[in-house]
């Protein structure tokens, strides 16, 4: 069918944030064209998601589909649909497709590659610039045949943020670009003030990997082809080592178990000096009724011997193979991830965790990422380019969720002395090895 | 007699018919999802690999491999130290307790609805609860002890104290459970026997040795029985403050069966392990109602 952007439509998307330019003309009669079509669509509860709901009336309105939404909790959503694709299910036409488990849906085929409709012009608009989405945010969606089968919607990255940055300047450094200086500053500024100078929160799985591939090494030997574990590597056990006496020599009480909130909590409240974290929390110690809104600071990911690796996470937009209404699900996406359904998202509602770059570039953007005179969408959009080097493979495949497991556990060992670095890394090594093999994977 | 006897038989099948249905719904109810369990747990059952569920070609792969599993065995082995723990402490305070409000005045009966207070608590409550007292940056606990000059690291960061920080929370939990059986049991205790035994000048812990002690024995041992099998199920508790860590130090058995069955999704591992944990709690069970007397008949000192 050939593309036809009537008047109607345009109203319609001018009301309704764009279900504009992609597709299709409505029906003739008054009927839109997607009447009658029910579209059942689920993601993990997340800012973005809930802040999605107050936009599907209008796609509802200028469509005439009737979309059933549904946002519940992470862990909950995951294994549901683990299920749910697993058995080719047609209950959802457009899920989210996490980035932990993309490795296992895109790599098994659950998840339709959306290729085919992003270049057909019947489908999608040529002004839907699919090239505008940050390589970094969606390398993990894409199948061996390089084919994209999820629209990434957040990109989150790990960078690092002082909440006192007022003790460091006092200690006249600055704030930290390697792991050396990390060590440094934490040991000129642990406790003076009573503040202690380092945390991070206690999924090891997630912060630990940056200081890892920092130090020269790696979860697997060649991820995502190669899966032999390294984790007893001289590089790992060196990480481990640093990583874990940051936390213990220079963390508060209690350190080893501190989950996001807690981390967050102190971060806002100055009570913790410097923390390597997520940009969606480290940007919160900048809001007005936070404590250290006027001495936060913030920098890149800190480098180390082998370079700077700074974690991204994305989560995207995809099709069940199972859906009977690809069409109409794909429709739903294109609008989701329109340009101008994200712009007004981060105009009317202040959602900065964007993923198309022409979104990131702008003006508007950057002013409301300067943080306490810092800027961090340069961090963001340098850290996003950093990731599309492809060492977060090691992330998405299948077995990852287990070898995770196995790395928190090896870490909170070393932090809480029960092990030393060696003893905790060579032990997690022989439990990957064994996790490994019992999945399956070839080594 | 024929037609007595008639009688009854038509009584008993009356009887029966009106328990049928309950029955049914009870054995569906009760036994059915531990039927499901044992099943998947002879198959390989991974949501992620289409079959996995019929799979019945090697049924004891999941229990071989879990007998070779140092991970499981050492989560069975913190099962053992928590369950022990946490049994002994909680018929030691609820007995000890029980013995000190045996009496009839308003204010123990006060007291009493007082200390049942953590039990009646939603169990992740309980877990929040302890998860500010156990952490010393927000810790009342912490606060006090470093004013009175006895300050202590934090017990849940350090893999030598984490469990039986998790011990006291879980005691702290079900003690009012304990004390309420044997308070029950005392006040059952016939007047009699201690008015003879004061007669004869029987001390106090004579007295409870020699005379409350059997009456209350098989109130003992089934109150033992429950805190055990209750002791096997501390999962909010070690799911809010310790997540399993640090490292493995409080991985109990169910916690291991959960982490295998909802984070890696091998669900025919997780239902072995379950099931070897039910299995291992019919043992205990047996064993305790037969120390307690229960199996020999239950006769009274």
């Amino acid at each position: 069918m050939a593309t036809k952007i009537n008047r109607r439509l345009m109203l319609a998307g001018a009301a309704g944030g764009l279900v504009a330019g992609t597709t299709k003309a409505p029906a003739q009669g008054g009927r839109k064209r997607l009447d009658g079509v029910t579209l059942n669509v689920s993601c993990w509860n997340s800012t973005y998601p809930k802040l999605l709901t107050d936009y599907i009336p209008e796609f509802e309105a200028a469509t005439g589909a009737k979309v059933n939404y549904e946002t519940p909790s992470f862990p909950i959503y995951n294994q549901r649909m683990d299920v749910e694709l697993s058995t080719g299910s047609s209950a959802y036409d457009v899920v989210n497709v996490t980035f932990i488990y993309a490795g296992r849906w895109v790599g098994s085929g659950w998840v339709t590659p959306l290729d085919e409709f992003i270049k057909d012009p019947a489908k999608t608009p040529a002004g839907w610039d699919a090239g505008d989405f940050l390589s970094g945010s969606t390398a993990a969606f894409k199948d061996k045949k390089g084919q994209l089968c999820a629209i990434p919607w957040i990109a989150d990255i790990f960078m690092a943020g002082a909440s006192r940055y007022d003790l460091i300047q006092k200690e006249g450094l600055k704030l930290p670009d390697t792991f050396a200086e990390v060590e440094t500053m934490a040991k000129a500024v642990h406790k003076k003030s009573g503040v202690p100078a380092f945390v991070s929160e206690n999924h090891y799985g997630w912060t630990f990997i940056p200081w890892l591939q920092g130090m020269g090494g790696n979860v697997f030997r060649a991820p995502p082809d190669d899966l032999m574990p390294t984790l007893d590597s001289p590089e790992a056990i060196a990480a481990a080592d640093l990583f874990g006496k940051l936390i213990r020599e220079y963390g508060p009480d209690g350190a080893v178990s501190m989950s996001y909130e807690q981390v967050l909590a102190m971060l806002k409240q100055g009570r913790v000096t410097y923390s390597p974290n997520n940009e969606t929390f480290l940007a919160q110690m900048a809001q007005k009724e936070a404590k250290a809104a006027a001495t936060c600071a913030f920098s890149m990911f800190p480098k180390g011997p082998a370079g700077r690796f700074p974690g991204v996470a994305a989560h995207g937009w995809g099709i069940p193979t199972g859906s009977k209404q690809k069409d109409a699900a794909w429709e739903f996406i294109a609008w989701a991830m329109s340009k101008e359904l994200g712009t007004r998202m981060f105009t009317e509602k202040k959602y900065s965790s964007v993923t198309r770059r022409s979104i990131i570039e702008s003006p508007s953007f950057k002013d409301s990422l300067n943080l306490n005179g810092f800027d961090v969408a340069k961090i963001y959009l340098d850290s996003i380019e950093q990731a599309g080097r492809g060492y977060m493979a090691y992330r998405t495949v299948p077995v990852y969720p287990q070898i995770d497991r196995e790395i928190d556990s090896a870490i909170q060992s070393v932090i809480s002395q029960q092990k030393t670095a060696a003893e905790a890394m060579k032990a997690a090594q022989q439990n990957a090895l064994a996790e490994i093999k019992r999945a399956g994977v070839k080594l | 007699m024929t037609s007595a006897r008639g009688w009854e038989a038509e009584r008993r099948r009356s009887f029966l018919c009106g328990l049928v249905p309950a029955l049914a719904v009870l054995t569906l109810v009760t036994l059915g999802p531990v039927l499901y369990l044992t099943v998947s747990s002879l198959t390989p059952l991974n949501p992620t690999i289409p079959g996995s569920g019929w799979d019945f070609s090697q049924p004891w792969r999941n229990y071989t491999a879990a007998l070779g599993d140092t991970r499981f065995l050492l989560s069975v082995w913190i099962q053992v130290k928590l369950s022990v723990v946490t049994v002994i402490g909680q018929l030691g305070i609820g007995l000890g307790l029980a013995l000190l409000l045996d009496t009839n005045s308003r204010f123990m009966e006060a007291i009493r609805t007082g200390f049942l207070l953590p039990m009646v608590l939603p169990p992740i409550v309980v877990a929040v609860v302890w998860k500010i007292i156990f952490t010393p940056d927000i810790s009342p606990m912490h606060r006090m002890l470093e004013w009175v000059g006895l300050p202590i690291h934090s017990l849940l960061a350090n893999g030598d104290t984490a469990l039986w920080a998790i011990a006291a929370a879980d005691t702290w939990e079900w003690f009012p459970f304990t004390m309420l059986m044997m308070l029950a049991a005392l006040q059952m205790v016939p007047k009699e026997p201690l008015e003879a035994a004061a007669i004869d000048g029987a001390s106090r812990t004579q007295t409870f040795w020699y005379v409350r002690l059997p009456y209350i024995r098989h109130t003992l041992a089934v109150t033992a029985l429950f805190r055990l099998i209750d002791s096997i199920k501390a999962f909010p508790l070690i799911y809010v403050l310790t997540d399993g860590g640090p490292g493995r130090a409080t991985e109990v058995t169910n916690y291991y069966a959960f982490v295998q069955t909802f984070n890696f999704s091998y669900w025919g591992y997780g239902s072995a392990v379950a099931t070897l944990l039910i299995a291992g709690v019919l043992v205990l069970s047996w064993i305790i109602l037969r120390a307690g007397g229960h199996g020999a008949g239950g006769e009274h000192a």
